[in-house]
């Protein structure tokens, strides 16, 4: 029965969490030290080993430049676009550009996909959960922020694949989480997922009808997260640092980071206690040579005003989501929290004040998503859960709207955004030269009109049909998103009734040749965790 | 998976052409938002792809997915009341058979539609729109004889607007009101 069970995989930007749910209630596996979440960095070692979690985090310091952390905010995204450039600017690492646009990431001499660096991460989880079972296991159900576009949700499969993984589905974030709380419940009701994690922003509404998960909408914020917090207190910090000593700590890569780990740790200190005592011993040297240490003290008032700002951007997403939904606040009956920073104070006390209702306390915000993988997971591999009346059905839908590009840089919409998927919609070309014997359009995701605005997915050509006037063929293309939320895109000639040949170019994505490649540089690979000495 | 329901699956996704978004959902034609999403749950536990994801057939599995994915798209028409009336008028109709699936030709037409409610609420001329918003503020203020004649000279630019006529007819019966009883006038 080894075969039979399905890891439940929150992959998060900055934490991870593996559970199953093949025996009774859903649970998290930890690790051999008892750790429940894991630190989603990896680090590359001298002896050419491979440390992931908590102790790969301590490294982000000492071996900053061949420690891999965040990976999850450059995953899926073309190199041009904005937030490589942002991570370009605070990463240690080295972020290179490699072929068709896409991310590249240089560690120790080695140029790896960014998929590559996250399937370490997924195979940590797998040897946590094979160790913590006793034999291999080889399926999986990965989370992704619901947000999340066709390119990051593809890669994302990738890296499953990379580890060695059966994906058996890739399922959103928040979903996961209601999944969780209302699994076996029987209950009816209209429920929010506030999903603040490290990196992403998502909320989703969602209708449960006992066994249903409806999810009536879903609004996110790629570019919002823990990382930003942390980010307005190093800033705090530096300045306050500048005007002391004249020394921008900012500049150099090595105090970025101390600085950075002070921020983390300050902001979780003045969540829980309401204060945090920040020092940071010898953090540099003027150029005097006198050895410089970063002192403060940071109270709630003061944090609260530094994020307010980021605090209040959650709510515009919430009014959207609501409005898809063609729902109030009030129509909603409980708030579920998702992600580390829902237990600062700040957020849960403005999201008590937005939907006028006390967020439910009875979920862990760092595991509720892994839990959920795990018992859709389960669902997977069952075939007679309804008979058992066991069954939960998850009914989904893509956050973007779909579009083709037209003339004059501007799109058109083919399937709109909370669009319940799996779908398909076709529309039919037509050939505009005489003789035209190859039909080339762009795929894009996003809400503008224009396409300079939205997220291109890639460039299809279709080949193989019949040959006449222009006007005269008929092109009818399908486009269809999976139940992963993955855009497939296939065409017929509408007269001969036949499929015409699809090629693909200027993806993001990782080609065949390249992800098997990857697959067997990846199991050469050794995780250095399990080594680790008592 | 039991004879009958793969009966049930090869019938369905055969006749999947020829069925209307009602046929798919098992849904009379009278159905509201209610109805329909009740439909959708019902059919949902049905032909959900992940029940039937552990299936070894993957033709079966096939199927399934194109009933399921029609399913979706019938709920995502039929669920939007502006939709739902365009489409049952079309599958009621002449045109029936190249109707049964909503596309992107029927969807812009909807849209015109709204977008014309839209401005007729607010009234399609310039004038009309000055007239109708300066007769809101005599409402307001209940001044009712200015609204009646602003709401007049609104309907002198748009005498089709069934917006301007209701507003009319209100502010005509307010006017009744306070018009004093019993028949005292100079005659």
């Amino acid at each position: 029965m080894s075969s039979e069970i399905a890891l439940g995989i929150d992959l998060g930007t900055s934490y991870s969490c593996v559970a199953i749910a093949s025996q009774g209630p859903p649970q998290v596996i930890p690790n051999e030290w008892g750790e429940r979440t894991h630190a989603s960095v990896v680090s590359f070692l001298e002896d050419g080993h491979v440390l992931v979690g908590n102790d790969a985090k301590k490294n982000i310091i000492t071996n900053a430049e061949n420690t891999i952390y965040s990976a999850k905010r450059l995953i899926g995204r073309f190199y041009f676009s904005d937030e490589v450039k942002k991570a370009q600017a605070v990463m240690p690492y080295g972020i290179i550009e490699g072929a068709n646009n896409s991310v590249r990431l240089k560690v120790r001499d080695k140029i790896m996909a960014v998929p590559e660096v996250s399937a370490l991460v997924l195979k940590e989880m797998r040897v946590i959960a094979e160790t913590h079972l006793g034999h291999p296991v080889t399926k999986a159900v990965v989370t992704c922020p619901a947000y999340f576009n066709d390119n990051q949700r593809q890669a994302t499969k990738d890296a499953g694949r990379i580890a060695g993984l059966d994906v058996l589905r890739i399922i959103n974030e928040p979903t996961a989480a209601a999944l969780a709380y209302g699994f076996g419940k029987d209950i009816s009701q209209k429920i929010c997922v506030y999903d603040l994690g490290g990196g992403t922003f998502d909320v989703s509404i969602l209708e449960i009808g006992k066994d249903v998960f409806e999810v009536l909408s879903t609004a996110g914020d790629t570019y919002l997260g823990g990382d930003d917090f942390d980010d307005r207190i190093m800033a705090w910090l530096a300045d306050d640092f500048t005007k002391k000593h004249g020394l921008d700590l900012r500049q150099n890569k090595f105090c970025l980071q101390m600085l950075k780990e002070a921020g983390e740790r300050a902001k979780i200190e003045v969540g829980r206690d309401g204060v945090a005592e920040i020092l940071v011993p010898s953090i540099c040297q003027s150029p005097e040579g006198q050895v410089l240490d970063l002192k403060q003290r940071l109270v709630a008032d003061q944090f609260n005003k530094m994020v307010m700002d980021l605090v209040q951007r959650t709510f515009k997403v919430c009014d959207e989501a609501l409005q898809s939904a063609r729902l109030t606040a009030a129509d909603v009956d409980a708030v579920i929290l998702v992600g580390g920073p829902t237990r600062l104070p700040i957020v849960r006390s403005s999201v008590r004040h937005y939907f006028q209702k006390e967020p439910l306390s009875d979920v862990d915000p760092d595991e509720v998503v892994a839990l959920g993988a795990a018992i859709q997971g389960a669902a997977l591999l069952n075939t007679s859960a309804a008979e058992y009346g066991q069954a939960s059905y998850l009914l989904d839908v893509t956050p973007l709207t779909l579009r083709v590009g037209t003339v004059g840089g501007f799109s058109e919409r083919i399937i709109d955004k909370n669009t319940p998927i799996p779908i398909e919609k076709s529309k039919t070309f037509t050939t505009s030269r005489d003789g035209q014997d190859r039909v080339k359009i762009r795929v894009y995701q996003g809400e503008s009109s224009k396409v300079d605005g939205c997220e291109l997915l890639g460039e299809f050509e279709f080949t193989g049909f019949r040959v006449g006037y222009r006007g005269e063929v008929q092109i009818q293309v399908t486009f269809e998103i999976d139940s992963n939320g993955i855009v497939n895109v296939s065409a017929t000639d509408l007269e001969s009734g036949k499929k015409t040949s699809t090629t693909i170019s200027l993806s993001s994505g990782l080609s065949e040749q390249d992800l098997r490649k990857a697959v067997d540089d990846n199991a050469g690979m050794e995780l250095a965790s399990r080594q680790r000495a008592r | 998976m039991d004879a009958q329901f793969l009966i049930e699956v090869e019938t369905l996704a055969m006749v999947l052409d020829q069925l209307d978004y009602y046929g798919v959902l098992k849904l009379d034609q009278g159905a509201g938002a209610a109805d329909v999403k009740a439909a959708y749950y019902r059919e949902s536990r049905a032909y959900h792809p992940d029940r039937y994801a552990a299936v070894e057939s993957a033709e079966v599995r096939e199927m399934i997915g194109r009933i399921y994915r029609r399913i979706n798209e019938a709920y995502t028409v039929l669920r939007d009341d502006q939709k739902r009336i365009k489409y049952l008028a079309d599958v009621s109709g002449p045109d029936r058979l190249k109707k049964l699936r909503f596309t992107e030709v029927e969807e812009s037409a909807v849209q015109a539609e709204q977008k014309r409610k839209v401005e007729e609420q607010f009234g399609l001329t310039p004038n009309g729109r000055k007239f109708y918003s300066a007769a809101l503020v005599e409402i307001n203020a209940q001044r009712w004889e200015a609204a009646e004649r602003a709401l007049k000279g609104a309907l002198m630019y748009e005498a089709g607007n069934a917006r301007f006529k209701e507003a009319l007819a209100q502010v005509q019966a307010e006017l009744e009101k306070t018009r004093p009883k019993g028949d005292y006038r100079i005659k």
